[in-house]
């Protein structure tokens, strides 16, 4: 039994093809995640942050950290002879022809300082952009946005009032007041959670759903079926495949994610930050910063999307696994498995939009696989449902174990010939 | 005859043909749907409006006394607009009682009663004038910097810019029409792309992986069955871009863009173009494209369908080449193919050198068909 499966399994591992789109990926999940690393030197400011004043913006620290900026302040004076209250002023008031009057060194020290000046202002300016967020308004510009009516709205509307709860909680734990990238000028959050993410996602679906028809199909379109199934394992050799092809799924994901990740956190240093609330108000990128239902770490967090991102890869196994025992044609499978996944995707902008049918519809592995940057977050427009990810995930395996059931036993009796 | 019709059924098959419309029904929503369905999309239609007011009233070009002519309808229009103005009370009161005194007053830091009017006369009432009034504004803008030509720009660029400049050749027209075609022609690329690849990949795998080779080739015709096979390929490939276009066409007619055909590219606003042809001119340059990478990636298909081992591998040798071409080419060969702000050289050379290459494949296939070992 286990050598029928390391034999399966070597099907999909010898072909070439799948081997070399594997090191194409990979070679070009490194070549995006290298190249847009210009600024990764700026982003350790966090890190000494983090080092000097703990990762907890107090009014405590912020005195500490406010004095120590009026040192360097002082250090400016002295270095410029005049008196600056803002490097800002200083790099503003500059001309062209005084730039060369600075040394490499003394260039340093300014970049650090306006770096430093930038996160002590956003720092102090937290409150102040908090108390002007409603989430009703916010709630009432999204239905506006979609057109929203009916039931639709009321429901929205309903789980944005959940939201309001989590929201002051978060406000009332301080978990918005904890060091993090500055949002607006990296984008940490979202090129890590969505573009590298995705990256991986699509590189995995396509050769995840290739090995599993692949191995799926092998039989029939190398006319060794009539043999394969007549011998004494027959027909039960499907379940060894189904193993087989999440044995091979299980490997590819968990190499895409290590050479992915590993070379993403050895560029970009994220030693202090993992302990950071992802709620952190610094995360926060476009006209609402990232808030999630929970309280989770970016540690926490990364862990969670792996964890999501490997169940629904494993889900999408069964899927194609069902398909392509009903299909017995790996092409045919594998383009109406990238139609039916871009269907599925698309099925919520099919629905009235005063129907609760749009949120439910939404409720697909797609959507949850191409929004996964937004997972466990409040703040995701409308798949923003508290019960999203767990929903999504539970109602999806019962689905694959049904799909994978049927096909199976039906194939049990199918002829064959 | 009979053996080029029957290899054609073999393409042809019913699984096949519903695969390429449930694809083209997903794909259409996907990525077409959008730019026949929202054209124009919201206050783009007072663009639209006014452009095929121009077109209609100046013809494909512009002169200097059309220009003040022009000037003459948008100046009637602010006129109503300040009549407009003074009928309203809370405008008079807030002393913007001329279109003049709106336009000079400083929104920015706007009192909370000239914002209400604002957000009134914009969004409230059902009044069009003042939306299209800023569409004038944005089109007289256009005309007036008409002769400037950006700072970075090659020697080439900045030649053929002046030359423009120098046939009097200025983009006075509003660029939706344009651009909407553009991003339409994009995404019917890339469906046509996949469509094509999808019918035409496995064909010659098939009678390989079922084992017929043998048999095909101890027949009279022999081992010049390939041929037959290629071209049964190819002209499938014809067929199946010459329908898709019909059905994508015949949708992009809701578009309604027709009086804008006779007008020259470079006369659309921000649409400076190595060469001028007419936007119906340009229609069928892409069309022409959209055949050309079509016969391109089938020649690659058909060859890889001969050489790899399995349907798997055929997919997946295919993925690379394709979304390569999808990232790095389509946009630069397929809408802005003759812009300016690509090399004058890159569309015609990445063409030549593909059809050149798509050559020595066929040729290479066709020869390496007679001698190879079909047992293997």
């Amino acid at each position: 039994m286990m050598r029928i499966i390391i034999n399966e399994c070597k099907k999909a591992l010898t072909s070439p093809i799948l081997i070399a789109l594997f090191i194409l990926f990979s070679a070009f999940n490194i070549f995006v995640i290298i190249s847009s690393s210009d600024h990764k030197e700026e982003l350790k400011m966090v890190n000494e942050i983090i080092d000097q004043y703990g990762k907890d913006i107090t009014d405590n620290s912020m005195e500490r950290f406010e004095s120590d900026i009026q040192m360097d302040f002082a250090e400016l004076s002295r270095m410029t002879g005049s008196e600056f209250t803002s490097v800002y002023e200083f790099l503003d008031g500059l001309r062209f022809e005084d730039q060369e009057k600075y040394n490499d060194e003394q260039w340093e020290f300014f970049n650090r300082l306006q770096l430093k000046e930038m996160y002590l202002n956003t720092a102090k300016s937290i409150d102040e952009s908090y108390g002007e967020i409603d989430i009703r308004k916010t709630a009432e510009s999204e239905i506006k946005k979609y057109g929203l009516s009916g039931n639709a709205a009321e429901t929205l509307m309903n789980e944005y009032d959940k939201f309001s709860e989590r929201f002051d909680e978060m406000v009332n734990n301080g978990e918005h007041k904890q060091w993090f990238f500055a949002g607006k000028a990296y984008f940490m959050h979202s090129f890590l959670f969505k573009t590298v993410f995705l990256h991986i996602i699509i590189e995995a679906l396509l050769l995840i759903v290739l090995s599993t028809a692949l191995i799926t199909t092998y039989e029939f379109e190398n006319k060794t079926h009539l043999v394969a199934y007549s011998t004494k394992r027959g027909r039960k050799l499907m379940k060894n495949k189904l193993l087989a092809s999440l044995a091979i799924a299980t490997t590819i994901i968990v190499f895409l994610f290590a050479i992915t990740l590993g070379t993403f956190f050895t560029v970009f240093d994220y030693s202090q930050i993992w302990n950071t609330s992802i709620s952190s108000a610094f995360n926060w990128e476009y006209n609402f910063p990232y808030v999630a239902w929970w309280d989770l770490s970016v540690g926490t967090f990364l862990i969670g999307l792996i964890a999501l991102v490997f169940i629904v890869l494993l889900l999408f196994v069964g899927l194609t696994f069902a398909l392509s025992v009903v299909v017995k044609n790996s092409y045919i499978t594998f383009f109406s498995i990238a139609a039916l996944f871009i269907f599925m995707w698309l099925l919520p902008s099919f629905m009235p939009t005063s129907s609760i049918l749009l949120f439910v519809f939404a409720y697909t592995l797609p959507t949850l696989l191409l929004a996964i940057g937004s997972s466990f977050m409040g703040s995701s427009g409308l798949i923003m449902f508290e019960n999203f990810e767990w929903m999504t995930i539970s109602c999806w395996t019962v689905i694959t174990l049904a799909v994978s059931f049927m096909s199976y036993i039906r194939f049990k009796k199918i002829d064959i010939s | 005859m009979r053996i080029l019709w029957n290899e054609l059924k073999k393409i042809f098959t019913w699984k096949t043909m519903l695969l390429l419309l449930f694809i083209n029904s997903v794909l259409y929503f996907l990525l077409i749907e959008f730019y026949i369905e929202y054209f124009p999309n919201g206050s783009e239609v007072y663009s639209y409006n006014i452009g095929v007011e121009m077109v209609e009233k100046y013809g494909a070009t512009m002169d200097e006394n059309e220009f003040i002519d022009f000037q003459k309808t948008y100046e009637d229009k602010a006129e109503e607009a300040t009549q407009y103005l003074q009928s309203r009370e809370d405008a008079v009161g807030n002393g913007l009682d001329t279109y003049e005194k709106f336009q000079a007053y400083d929104w920015q830091n706007s009192s909370q009663k000239a914002s209400d009017l604002q957000g009134d006369i914009f969004f409230e009432s059902e009044i069009d004038l003042f939306w299209e009034l800023q569409e004038f504004e944005r089109l007289i803008d256009f005309y007036n910097y008409r002769k400037s030509i950006p700072d970075v720009l090659t020697d080439n660029q900045r030649a053929r810019l002046n030359e423009l400049i120098a046939k009097e050749k200025f983009g006075v027209y509003t660029e939706i029409a344009m651009s909407n075609f553009k991003h339409f022609i994009a995404n019917v690329g890339v469906a046509i792309l996949f469509s094509v690849v999808l019918v035409i990949s496995p064909m010659i795998l098939k009678d390989r992986s079922r084992g017929i080779l043998p048999l095909q080739y101890t027949s009279k015709k022999g081992r010049n069955l390939l041929k037959t096979k290629l071209l049964a390929g190819y002209i499938a490939t014809f067929l199946v871009i010459t329908g898709l276009l019909a059905v994508y066409f015949s949708l992009y007619s809701l578009n309604n863009t027709s009086m804008f055909f006779k007008v020259h590219v470079n006369t659309f606003i921000a649409n400076e173009s190595w060469y001028d042809p007419t936007f119906f001119q340009f229609i069928m340059l892409c069309v022409a494209a959209i055949y050309l990478i079509g016969f391109i990636f089938v020649t690659l298909s058909m060859s890889f369908s001969n050489v790899v081992p399995n349907l798997v591998s055929l997919i997946g040798i295919q993925i690379p080449f394709i979304v390569g071409f999808l990232i790095f080419g389509l946009s630069r060969l397929l809408p802005y193919m003759i812009s300016v702000w690509n090399p004058k050289w890159l569309a015609p050379v990445s063409y030549g050198s593909m059809i050149i290459i798509s050559f020595i494949i066929v040729y290479c296939l066709v020869k390496r068909e007679k001698k190879v070992d079909v047992l293997m």
